[in-house]
């Protein structure tokens, strides 16, 4: 599903004139199966969001190449790399990143709004989604009247909307209490097997890393396979 | 995105806003409006000025002089192309005196050929045109001039009576000499002519057809001992068949040696002059837009930086970069929009409110009633006007929102993912 070959990048940091290069990603090399839950391990500084950023389109690699069911998506223009996004991958973030002006209903709505699917078929695709993480009774509340877990719940609906094969999520439940932590996770995983969605969790939390089937860890900007896990 | 939702989506951001939206649709309003009010100003000027030339004249009329101008070179410009008619009106150059029924007066005597004044529309209020050389039409103002002794000395009184039928008798004589020619010529009014166009306009003269020439000639040469001297002038009006044929007529005459005068020219002298004028009063009203267009830009600037967490949540969803760009350009397009469509409201009523409240000061100023019988309009708004100031107003408007919407395309995702709430 995802391929992953020969892949750096690194950061200019410093004034200008004197910038120093940092290596951040240094050849990794690996591969994600259709229908996995990956984590992706590692402390703070190790490259795991740089190495999210680039396989989500949102920074481009140094070099390598990334292959996504056999499309290369590094030599993708800015907007080819949205719309495939759009199609392909859906995110969920530490934060959430809702739209704190558009109620949760709406938030959920928004990607089918950017794909241009009419008003009547969102409706009902935006109902089915939130009743499938159970916030019907709160789909008029915007984010800021929703607990952090509600929030969360949001946010996978957005991410699950357009049907994407993929799933980022970095840090999900990094703002969440641990009950609400567990409630996620198991969300995660039941989504993973009922929809065949491949996940990649970016965390730094050994225990949500053991959500998943395959776990690479992180360390400073190499990546090693660190053992195959079935379930918590 | 469809449009819809794209419309949905600039509404809601617009909304969050009201107050700062609010005024710089205001801004936009003032400097439209005022580009709009200032260039009707020209435009009711330029309206006032063209009514003015027209109403006292025919259009497609051209007046034309030589010193050779005779009857048979009148009959030589009615073959030419495009003209409808020629109209050879001739004048004494003498004394007269006119007697109708005890009162008196010297009302001129015009000598024309009727056929060639009917086809440029002399019309009769009274009567018919004559059919024999006696027989006149009189002006609708000539009975003002026939005058008696009244009661008062200082008062006389003017001819009130019937004129069709009655005979009036015309003498001649120099200027120099107290005495007229003893010779009366009668003539019998047939017709009286329509009032000119013009209310404060007087018709005084009497016409006669070109058949009496001879005999006042006789008259003329039995008294005059200078030969050469000519008892009538002529002054020759030649009517084009159409107004767009005027220039055509008038230079060809003019490149033949005759001196020319029509009101074509006059109009086309003033139409260049005014609409350089009005492009002036355009381009000071442009300068007014684009102050409020750094109102447009500011608005923009700072919904773009506000936004920068929601944009970047767009961008990594999928929203492509030209999506971002057109929804802000939408925005300032909007802003620009409503500010144009108030702006023409406005507009109009602040023309209609000056066309109507500025005569009255004017007048007032000058202590006359009537701004000496002119009609004149302050202001009109042309559908043409709303038209550049709209795309003036709004194409500057999204010329404004074009840079914070291009920054808005460059935020990057994740330093956007990263801002705090």
């Amino acid at each position: 599903m995802i391929e992953v070959r020969e892949l750096y990048h690194s950061f200019k940091i410093g004034k200008k004139g004197k910038e120093k290069e940092v290596p951040v990603l240094k050849g990794l090399n690996f591969a994600i199966q259709k229908g996995e839950i990956v984590s992706i391990v590692g402390r703070s500084g190790s490259g795991k969001s740089t190495l999210l950023h680039i396989l989500a389109g949102f920074l481009t690699p140094d070099r390598g190449t990334i292959m996504v069911d056999g499309t290369m998506t590094t030599s993708f223009t800015e907007s080819e790399r949205a719309a495939f996004r759009l199609a392909t991958y859906g995110f969920i973030f530490q934060n959430f990143q809702l739209m704190p002006g558009l109620t949760a209903f709406e938030n959920v709505e928004l990607p089918l709004k950017l794909s241009g699917v009419d008003r009547v078929s969102r409706k009902e695709k935006v109902k089915e989604l939130l009743a499938l993480v159970g916030l019907t009774d709160v789909q008029h509340h915007y984010p800021n009247e929703l607990s952090g877990g509600q929030q969360q719940r949001v946010s996978i609906a957005r991410a699950l909307i357009t049907d994407p094969p993929i799933i980022f999520a970095d840090e999900p439940t990094g703002s969440l209490d641990s009950e609400t932590e567990q409630d996620i996770l198991l969300l995660i995983q039941s989504l993973n097997r009922a929809r065949g969605i491949t996940f990649v969790i970016i965390t730094h939390d050994d225990t949500v890393a053991e959500t998943a089937n395959r776990i690479y860890r992180m360390h400073d900007g190499e990546l090693k396979e660190g053992g195959v896990t079935h379930a918590i | 995105m469809q449009f819809n939702d794209q419309l949905d989506f600039v509404r809601q951001h617009i909304k969050k806003n009201k107050l700062r939206v609010f005024m710089t649709i205001l801004a936009a309003t003032m400097g439209t409006a005022f580009l709009i009010v200032l260039a009707s100003v020209g435009f009711g000027i330029h309206d006032t000025m063209r009514k003015e030339i027209l109403d006292n004249r025919v259009v497609n009329e051209i007046e034309v002089y030589s010193d050779q101008m005779d009857e048979s070179m009148a009959e030589k410009l009615k073959k030419r192309d495009h003209v409808k008619a020629v109209v050879y009106r001739q004048s004494m150059n003498l004394d007269s005196k006119t007697a109708l029924d005890g009162f008196t007066g010297s009302p001129p005597l015009i000598i024309t050929d009727f056929k060639e004044e009917e086809k440029v529309g002399f019309a009769l209020k009274e009567g018919r045109l004559p059919e024999s050389s006696n027989e006149v039409v009189v002006g609708s103002h000539f009975a003002e001039l026939l005058v008696k002794e009244g009661e008062n000395p200082e008062e006389p009184v003017s001819y009130k009576e019937k004129l069709i039928g009655k005979q009036f008798t015309y003498q001649m004589g120099f200027y120099e000499e107290k005495e007229l020619f003893p010779e009366e010529t009668k003539f019998t009014i047939v017709g009286i002519a329509k009032e000119p166009a013009k209310d404060w306009l007087q018709d005084v003269n009497f016409y006669a057809d070109a058949t009496i020439l001879p005999s006042l000639n006789q008259i003329y040469q039995a008294h005059n001992e200078d030969e050469e001297s000519q008892l009538f002038y002529g002054n020759v009006k030649v009517y084009a068949d159409k107004l767009e044929n005027v220039t055509r007529v008038s230079t060809a005459l003019k490149d033949e040696g005759f001196s020319v005068y029509s009101i074509a020219d006059q109009l086309e002298q003033m139409d260049v002059f005014f609409l350089a004028f009005k492009a002036g009063l355009v381009f000071v009203g442009t300068i007014a837009i684009l102050i409020a267009s750094i109102g447009i830009f500011n608005t923009m600037t700072m919904a773009v930086t506000e936004r920068t967490r929601e944009i970047g949540v767009m961008k990594a969803i999928g929203a492509s970069p030209k999506l971002i760009q057109r929804l802000f350009l939408m925005e300032s397009a909007w802003i620009g929009i409503l500010g144009t469509v108030i702006a023409v409201i406005l507009s109009y009523g602040i023309s209609f409110i000056a066309n109507m409240v500025l005569p009255i000061i004017v007048s007032a100023a000058l202590s006359e009633e009537d701004l000496g019988g002119v009609d004149v309009t302050f202001s009109i708004i042309p559908w043409q006007l709303v038209l550049i100031a709209s795309a003036i107003s709004i194409t500057v408007a999204m010329i404004s929102g074009w840079r914070p919407a291009r920054k808005a395309t460059k935020i990057d995702v994740i330093q956007a993912l990263r801002q705090e709430l």
